[in-house]
């Protein structure tokens, strides 16, 4: 299964990567929104799009906005990671069609739990 | 930045602290038991960093961090996994330190009643100049034993 890591930062891109590798995922990256949507168009196999809010030229949340206009996106998960953490943005994501949502900081468990709630990872013992 | 300290009803020293345990216990050491309140005097910062992140809402407010360069490449190492006494670069240091006042100063948002937009994170050798800023919250904490300067500003 192939994830899409959508974070300006590289650190946290490492971060969530080495994560998402650790339960077997192949990882692409992008550093903004604009750049995920061309990721995608040049991997149609995603899966899993793990997207921070704030980023310069497109916004996760922006992405999150273009790519489910898409059809042929419908049946990627869109997970958004990120430090907004307000209640008002997190309803914000999901009613614009983000599957579920983490707030920075977490930890690796935090992340897996949440793939395991998506059904993306088998549930541990 | 004004040196003045006045209170502000909404922020308390005890919610930054607990940002910055859960980020450093999560995402950097791995571990609880390594970031600590500085006791004693305000101790002088060599070769000092800073960076910042602004919350454009009401009130307007800056997340603003700073500590020696040395410090600032430690915590460069500790999120990028990099090896002990690695080189750090100009462009991973301001990506790891920055993403640091990012994740606090987000969560700091949160708090605030009309969060508005959060800034990307900039980094710079000098404090950013804000005349009129009042500062909120201005403590010292103690990475490993390395000082780092936590402050959070009012803005104009």
């Amino acid at each position: 299964m192939k994830a899409l890591v959508i974070d300006d930062s590289r650190v946290m891109r490492r971060i969530v990567t080495g994560i998402l590798r650790g339960v077997g995922f192949d990882t692409v990256e992008a550093g903004d929104g604009k750049e995920a949507l061309e990721r995608l168009t040049e991997h149609p196999d995603v899966a899993l799009c793990c997207i921070d809010w704030n980023m310069p030229v497109m916004t996760g949340f922006e992405f999150v906005v273009e790519a489910r206009k898409r059809q042929e996106w419908r049946d990627i998960t869109l997970m958004m990671v990120t430090t907004e953490g307000e209640q008002g943005q997190i309803v914000r994501a999901l009613a614009a069609g983000a599957h579920e949502y983490v707030i920075k900081p977490f930890t690796p468990e935090i992340i897996v739990d949440k793939l395991e709630l998506l059904g993306l990872v088998g549930a541990r013992a | 930045m004004s040196a003045a300290t006045e209170s502000a009803p909404i922020f308390e020293a005890e919610a930054l602290m607990g940002i910055a345990t859960d980020l450093f216990e999560t995402m950097v050491d791995g571990e609880p038991g390594h970031l600590t309140l500085w006791w004693g005097e305000p101790p002088e910062l060599e070769d000092s960093r800073f960076t910042w992140v602004d919350i454009q809402g009401q009130p307007a407010t800056r997340v603003l961090l700073a500590a020696s360069r040395e410090t600032g490449e430690q915590l460069t190492r500790a999120l990028l996994a990099l090896p002990e006494g690695s080189a750090v670069g100009d462009e991973d240091f301001a990506d790891a330190v920055g993403e640091v006042a990012n994740v606090v100063g987000g969560n700091i948002k949160s708090m605030v009643p009309d969060g508005g937009a959060l800034t990307l994170p900039s980094v710079a050798h000098a404090a950013p100049d804000a005349p009129g800023a009042i500062a909120i919250i201005d403590t010292y904490l103690s990475w490993r034993g390395a000082p780092l300067h936590v402050s959070l500003w009012a803005l104009p």
